[in-house]
């Protein structure tokens, strides 16, 4: 249940702060693929919360 | 036709070729059901929510928004993040009750058919705009492939292929829930050709077009500056979109379908949580690099052409074919899943309320062709909006009003799982308002030519002194509206309306953090074969037949199964099964009027077993306080099943709750097939004796005799009312124990014997004294005869009558000697005793008893052996032994007495002819009452009291049977300590005797 509270807190801190993503389309000094750096961490994240919780309930 | 034309034809029946060759192929188990069914074909599968927007509405929103166009994945990732506590839940509820719509689901929980009929109206005409697009996209496709206007003709040969796919691999059975693994596969290879597709035409606009990423950068910071005109989307219009496409991941109806109504696993769902959203990262990552290329090629230049890019990178046919596989690929999954979606909720909650299927001949068929037909009208209906919709309508408008459309169930949903306070009427009426606004302003308009409706609200607006909505766009607005009155209608009308206890009861079932509380109420039906009797009436008798044995086959159960548990079950499990048949409106009404509850009982309470049985089905899933509280509960359970004493649980209206091991094994009844069952359909006698204890007749009940299989016992009973002083936290019912007393009666018996032998021996030993007297009179007469005459005859009768009063003297003494001792003495009695004196005091005493037996040669024990102990005891023991092997024997004359001096001392032993003894017996020889004489002529203490003697002697006793060399007889050998053995041990350390020898 604790890896379910982090996972809406890191939803809901996701979607408030989400519009940060949007800038640097196209400006000097930012890489364009930057969001899906960001994007990419967030997926390993969860990766690593669903084994966690797998090896809590096996 | 034009040789394009022509190519664009063979190449999307290739592609629908290999499509049907993988569903085949996996349908007819050609590939592993293990890579079928593996958690990476279900992630695949669920990529179908890359449809046409993915594929290039994406890139028109990125030309407008720049990373705008991230929305479309990122809420839908947000979705799949979220499963553990989104999806697996509304899984769990569509697999448990068999719903395989969105429109099931909102019936199921809020009990009524016009719910589930206004969510199939509102998803079909959401649905409407997604088909448009995707119909759109495929003719915008073929159009910039064969550089020829879109032949209707053509896209309708598309549509006709697509639904005979989606009749062959989709609606082949009956029920919805079952496994389409073909489908499934499909819908993978889909996802996996879009994605490689996609991939590619993104690497080609990188390295074909820039050269690689260094080009790229230098362009972006150089020529490309002003070709940037991305506007920056609202950070409030931006969470909008994120909110819309987070709910589309989860309401589109091919969305659900996928999720939900196809057996993904728990697992797989579980997965989905990183697995979709990555495959997502995957398929929006090319869009930027398609876009600049497209720009830099100079072919991007609006929105609208920006929107087909993919077509406008090259000329060459090998890019245009992979564009071209990309956008079929996206298109063919969602019009094949929404096709499919639509004809069961239709089906479900259109046709078969308009004409209940009851007593209708040949059902399954009947529903089988009712939902291919559907399927063929949906996408037909698809193919003739696309026709009426302005072909100059942007993809993404199209998109937008069918996400938002089913973004009105939004709420609906969230309050399903998690708001049990949320009834019908108040869905009813956020679903009324939210889609009107939604259809006025945004669905009608795309196919009529009607003034903006929202122009009232923004004068209302206006006049209460808010911003006006008039610069915002109008999906924005009538985002924002059409919600928020959902939302709050919902939740103002739940609160002001009444909900009734049906809807209540399946709230429970639905809320994710309620404690669903099952009731135990009884049913009208016997058995199985009783409910396919009634059923028969309703669904026809090969149906019905059908549906129950399914139904007990899942359960395994039997048809003749009468527990009120398991035909509680099996009613569930029924309607759930019909539920996935004609959905579950007409499943309610079909199992409340033929398999009805009986209301006539004690009030329902709540079906323990059944919270048992579910918590040891879902345990792996129980974290943290719930795991903890889980291994209590099994702990405790643990401890009254393995209690050495019967204990068993009954609920206010007699059904057995509990019967624990002890109880199994006392009454030969397993629990497993007990509990569950009424109390009256346990055998005699333990019905009625546990329901006079239950009516209250008797609380306690001693010593009760009864006759079971392992021979007459005597029961006691203790009852004891679970009823709590607070009600609520009560589940009521009444815990029996249940205790076998035999031994405790039986050695009660033996006492009373005991004592009145006591006070016979005591009586003995006077009577013998009394007797004593004048025979010691007689003796001394005679004595004085034998002196007084000469006369031969006299003397010899003086010496008979001499010989006579020793006789009865021996026999006195022998009496007062047995009645004095017995009692345990310790080591102070101890003598040193011969055994052939022993021997012939225990003949002599057996022969009183027995004054039939023939045991003149019984001893044959040698004159010098001598053992060391307490005679009286030892007495005992030989005497123990003696009416054992008289009994043993037909006949006394093959009995005998040895003894001996072996190396570890002297030894007595009894030996007799008899039959031996039986190897079952054996192990518990010496255990008190363990005997295989006839009831009332053997205690079962006899060898018990032997071994406890010798034990005091420190001796050892030994079993031998048959005798060596022999096939019958047995021998009782009694190891003892040797006098001198005795004395030397006395000398070294006091007598301290061994109880465990």
């Amino acid at each position: 249940m604790y890896v379910y509270r982090v996972m809406l807190l890191l939803v809901f801190c996701g979607y408030l702060l989400s519009p940060l993503l949007m800038t640097g389309w196209g400006q000097q000094g930012s890489a364009w693929y930057r969001p899906f750096l960001i994007w990419g961490v967030l997926i390993a994240l969860t990766l690593w919360l669903e084994q966690k919780r797998a090896l809590d309930e096996r | 036709m034009n040789a394009e034309a022509a190519a664009v034809t063979l190449l999307g029946l290739g592609y629908l070729v290999v499509l049907f060759a993988v569903a085949t192929a996996v349908e007819r188990h050609w590939v592993p059901a293990g890579w079928s069914r593996s958690p990476l074909v279900g992630i695949l599968a669920l990529g179908v929510y890359a449809n046409a927007w993915a594929l290039a509405g994406s890139i028109g929103v990125a030309w407008q928004w720049g990373y705008g166009y991230l929305a479309y994945s990122l809420g839908a990732a947000g979705s799949f993040l979220l499963a553990p506590v989104l999806l697996v839940p509304l899984q769990r509820l569509a697999r448990t009750h068999q719903l395989s719509s969105l429109a099931d689901l909102f019936a199921f929980r809020f009990r009524s058919r016009w719910v589930g009929t206004s969510v199939t109206l509102l998803s079909l005409t959401a649905a409407m705009p997604l088909v448009a697009m995707q119909a759109q996209a495929m003719g915008q496709a073929i159009q910039h492939v064969t550089a020829a206007a879109p032949a209707w003709l053509l896209s309708l040969c598309f549509c006709a292929i697509i639904t005979l796919f989606a009749i062959l691999f989709g609606a082949r059975h009956t029920h919805a829930h079952r496994r389409y693994d073909g489908l499934t596969a499909a819908m993978a290879v889909e996802s996996l050709i879009k994605l490689a597709a996609f991939l590619a035409l993104g690497a080609y606009a990188l390295y074909a077009i820039f050269s690689g990423p260094g080009e790229l950068e230098q362009w972006l910071s150089g020529p490309a500056a002003d070709l940037q005109q991305a506007h920056q989307l609202d950070a409030a219009q931006w969470r909008t979109l994120l909110l819309l496409f987070f709910g589309s991941a989860l309401l589109m109806p091919h969305m659900f379908h996928i999720s939900f109504a196809r057996p993904l696993s728990r697992r797989t769902l579980l997965a989905a949580g990183w697995g979709v959203p990555l495959l997502l990262l995957l398929l929006a990552l090319p869009v930027p690099l398609i876009l600049w290329g497209a720009q830099r090629l100079g072919v991007a230049d609006s929105a609208q052409t920006a929107t087909y890019a993919i077509f406008a990178l090259s000329t060459s046919p090998s890019v245009l074919a992979i564009a071209f596989i990309a956008l079929l690929a996206a298109t063919c999954g969602t019009l094949i899943l929404t096709a499919l979606a639509l004809a069961g909720m239709m089906l479900n909650h259109l046709a078969l309320i308009a004409h209940p299927p009851v007593e209708q001949p040949d059902l399954y068929r009947r529903l089988r062709w009712l939902r291919r037909a559907l399927i063929a009208t949906v996408i037909l209906a698809g193919w003739g909006f696309s026709q009426a919709v302005d072909a100059s309508t942007e993809l993404t408008r199209l998109g937008l009003v069918s996400v938002i459309g089913m973004a009105q169930c939004l709420p609906g949903l969230l309050a399903l799982l998690y708001w049990p306070g949320a009834n019908r009427k108040g869905v009813m009426t956020g679903l009324g308002l939210g889609t009107l606004v939604w259809c006025l302003g945004l669905w009608l308009p795309l196919i009529t030519p009607l003034p903006p409706l929202l122009a009232p609200l923004d004068l209302l607006l206006s006049l209460l002194g808010s911003d006006s909505l008039a610069p915002l766009p109008d999906w924005y607005q009538v985002s924002l509206t059409s919600l928020g009155l959902n939302a709050l209608s919902l939740i103002l009308v739940s609160l002001a309306s009444s909900t009734s206890p049906q809807e209540r009861a399946a709230a429970e079932a639905c809320s994710v953090d309620a404690v669903i509380r099952h009731k135990r109420l009884p049913l009208s039906i016997a058995d199985g074969d009783d409910a396919k009797k009634r059923l028969a009436s309703a669904l026809g008798e090969d149906v019905a037949e059908r549906e129950v044995n399914q139904a007990l086959a899942s359960l395994r159960l039997s048809a003749n199964d009468a527990r009120p548990y398991a035909l509680r079950r099996l009613r569930e499990r029924i309607q759930a099964n019909l539920s996935g048949l004609m959905g579950p409106s007409i499943a309610q009404d079909i199992v409340d009027h033929y398999l009805p509850y009986r209301h006539d009982g004690p009030p329902a309470r709540e079906d323990i077993h059944f919270v048992e049985h579910r918590l040891e089905a879902y345990r792996s899933r129980l974290t943290g306080m719930a795991r903890e509280l889980d291994e209590l509960r099994r702990h405790h359970r643990h401890m009254l099943a393995r209690l050495p004493v019967g204990l068993c649980a009954f609920g206010d209206d007699d059904e057995i709750l509990m019967w624990n091991d002890a109880l199994s094994e006392l009454t030969g009844i397993a629990g497993e097939e007990v509990i569950g069952a009424h109390r009256a359909a346990l055998p005699t006698p333990w019905n009625t004796l546990l329901g006079d204890v239950l009516a209250g007749q008797r609380e306690r009940v001693y010593h009760h005799a009864m006759t079971l299989p392992q021979g007459e016992r005597y029961i006691s009973l203790l009852r004891a009312r679970l009823d709590t002083e607070a009600p609520a936290d009560s589940a009521g019912g009444t815990v029996i124990l249940v205790e076998d007393h035999s031994e405790m009666k039986w050695l009660e018996n033996e006492l009373i014997h005991a004592a009145r032998l006591a006070s016979i021996g005591q009586m003995s030993a006077g009577v013998a004294h009394e007797i004593g007297n004048p025979i010691t009179g007689i003796s001394s007469l005679a004595q004085n005869l034998r002196y007084d005459t000469s006369d031969p005859h006299v003397l010899e009768t003086a010496q008979q009558i001499q010989v006579l009063t020793e006789r009865v003297s021996r026999i006195v003494g022998s009496l007062v000697g047995f009645a004095h001792g017995g009692r345990h003495v310790g080591g102070n009695a101890f003598t040193t005793v011969s055994a052939r004196q022993l021997a012939d005091q225990a003949l002599h005493l057996l022969r009183l008893s027995r004054p039939d037996a023939t045991l003149a040669h019984a001893n044959r024990c040698a004159p010098h052996v001598e053992v060391y102990g307490d005679q009286q005891r030892l007495l005992q023991v030989l005497v123990n032994l003696l009416t054992n092997a008289c009994d043993a024997c037909p006949t006394t004359d093959s009995i005998f007495i040895d003894a001996g001096q072996g190396e570890e001392g002297p030894w007595l032993s009894v030996t007799d002819a008899g039959p031996g003894i039986d190897p079952k017996i054996r192990a518990r020889l010496f255990e008190p009452f363990a005997t295989t004489k006839p009831p009332g002529q053997g205690t079962g203490l006899g060898l018990a009291l032997v071994v406890s003697i010798v034990a005091e002697h420190d001796g050892k006793v030994e079993v031998i049977s048959p005798l060596p060399g022999q096939a019958r007889g047995t021998r009782i050998q009694v190891w003892l300590c040797s006098p001198v053995v005795h004395r030397s041990a006395q000398d070294a350390a006091p007598h301290e005797p061994n109880p465990d020898r």
